[in-house]
């Protein structure tokens, strides 16, 4: 009986303590690590699908506000990167885009001096912002282990401010910091599905708030 | 009487073959530009020998027309780029006054390295009034031509109709495309606007494979023409002419008709590609200086003049029957 009671005891203890903890465990359960993982997966999936040239404003309402469509940028780009949203931009119609898997940008800086307007506006190689690139670690070539390629890293024009191969793990391509989402990795990528691509920086809008 | 006679400076009346001269550089030049840049993008990726047949031809044609003029064709071939809308012609830039207006409108805000491009054209313009329309505008060769062929179907039995809108609905549409600008936070004027959008498809035509929405609007604009109102676009609606008359409207270099050498055949009137009435000394803010009366007039009664303003209505030329029979009935009554 002694020993029955002292395990009811514990029993009831123990559901006590559940219940008390409970709510905390369904608050964090529920709450914080669901805005965690959605936060991440929005820094995560912002993946663009176009680029503005180098140079372009960062708020794209004032980048179309302030393009008028002239096609300069388009018509000195040395390797044609340069395309113009047709019928289906919208408001955007005429303004210029880069699509990376066709041809990605070789930051000559022709496009941001010919820029009569200040859409584009006249950066520096390393603080252009168009993107950052991102590899999809369960495709790339290397990063499966289905070979050796490089391809996205040697064409870059940063070098490895932008993109390096991992350290002790040679071949496989690891994004660095000085990226500025050029495109041309993506240009480049052998691989059938291009597991590499631009989103947008991470930290673009604190950088701007603060600018 | 002749001793009198006042005669233009010859030169005035050829002066409609340069325009056309002009207005066909122009838009050689805007087909001619893209495919130039088609050859520097070939020549930058040091790729010929992977040209298909086509893209030899381009690169060898273009190689042959500008080798004597360049040693760098990527770099030396960027001394002119772009279109009538905005472009650069060895390092000065020139817009649009349209663009400018468009561009203030859109970004709400003054950006003068860019509203000084337009300056140029803004100085030219309250000097010879809407001359971008007749000499340079790219759509108005394909417009006037347009208008021949008009003629032409009019010659050959069909009638296309020549309907009369009034010439101050253009006004009202520079004024809605502005606040539309400014509404929606994009440059709208730009894709109703002819000349720009005649630069820009032939551009996208030749560098980048195929013609934008902005060719079905200005097919539906040259359809227009030849269907509903003889060059109605530039007179009735378009946006550009209207800034371009506003800013002319006291333009110093006009065109004045020499009341004794005139001898009423109205020519100038049936020629005027704006609807205007030169016959009565009547050309307003809207003349673009095209010059087609000095050039059709059989007695030279029409020659260029510096004022602000149109001279008073002079009344029926000297050489013609009305007048004379005012005379008559003058010197009868007295």
């Amino acid at each position: 009986m002694e020993r029955r009671s002292a395990l009811q005891k514990l029993t009831t203890a123990a559901a006590l303590l559940a219940v008390g903890v409970a709510p905390y465990g369904i608050s964090t359960l529920l709450s914080s690590e669901q805005s965690v993982s959605r936060r991440r997966s929005l820094e995560k999936a912002k993946r663009r699908n176009y680029l503005r040239p180098p140079g372009a404003l960062k708020d794209d309402a004032a980048f179309v506000a302030a393009c008028i469509g002239c096609g300069l940028c388009g018509e000195v780009c040395p390797p044609r990167c340069i395309l113009f949203h047709g019928q289906g931009g919208g408001a955007k119609v005429n303004t210029p885009y880069i699509k990376p898997e066709e041809k990605g940008c070789i930051l000559c800086n022709k496009c941001m001096e010919v820029c009569p307007t200040e859409a584009l506006v006249e950066t520096a190689r390393e603080k252009i912002d168009m993107g950052l690139a991102q590899i999809d670690r369960t495709a790339c070539y290397p990063w499966v282990d289905r070979g050796i390629c490089g391809a996205c890293v040697s064409i870059c024009p940063l070098g490895d401010r932008a993109i390096t191969f991992k350290l002790f793990n040679q071949y496989r391509p690891v994004i660095e910091k000085g990226c500025v989402g050029c495109g041309l990795c993506v240009e480049v990528c052998p691989h059938p599905s291009v597991p590499i691509w631009v989103i947008d920086r991470p930290s673009a809008k604190r950088n701007t708030q603060k600018a | 009487m002749s001793a009198k006679r006042q005669s233009p400076f010859f030169l005035w009346r050829h002066l409609n073959k340069l325009r056309w001269l002009t207005l066909t550089t122009v838009f050689v030049m805007l087909v001619a530009l893209p495919f130039v840049h088609l050859y520097q993008t070939y020549v930058a990726a040091h790729a010929y020998d992977l040209l298909s047949p086509s893209e030899v031809q381009i690169y060898d044609a273009v190689e042959a027309l500008t080798a004597p003029f360049t040693n760098d064709p990527a770099e030396d071939l960027d001394a002119i780029k772009g279109n009538t809308w905005s472009g650069t012609f060895w390092g000065v830039k020139l817009s649009d006054p349209l663009a400018a207006l468009g561009q203030m409108a859109a970004g709400r805000t003054l950006y003068w390295p860019f509203l000084l491009t337009a300056l140029i054209p803004i100085g030219l313009s309250v000097v010879f009034g809407r001359f971008f329309c007749g000499w340079i505008c790219p759509a108005t060769l394909i417009y006037e031509l347009n208008s021949n062929f008009a003629a032409w179907l009019h010659w050959a039995g069909f009638n296309p109709g020549n309907r009369h809108f009034d010439k101050r609905i253009k006004y009202g549409v520079l004024a809605l495309g502005v606040i539309g600008s400014a509404a929606t936070g994009s440059v709208l004027v730009a894709a109703v606007y002819p000349p720009a959008i005649v630069g820009r498809e032939i551009y996208y035509a030749v560098a980048l494979g195929g013609f934008g929405t902005g060719a079905v609007f200005f097919l539906g604009t040259l359809l227009f023409d030849l269907l509903v109102a003889r060059r109605g676009f530039c007179r009735v609606l378009c946006p550009g002419g209207a800034l371009y008359s506003l800013l002319g409207r006291y333009r110093l270099v006009r065109i004045r008709r020499i009341v004794e050498d005139c001898n009423d055949c109205a020519k100038c009137n049936a020629v005027c590609e704006f609807d205007l009435d030169p016959l009565r000394d009547n050309f307003g803010q809207e003349c673009n200086n095209c010059t087609a009366c000095i050039a059709i007039c059989p007695t030279d009664a029409m020659t260029f003049t510096l004022r602000l303003t149109d001279i008073e209505p002079q009344g029926s030329g000297h050489l013609g029957r009305q007048y004379i029979r005012e005379q008559d009935k003058q010197g009868n009554g007295t």
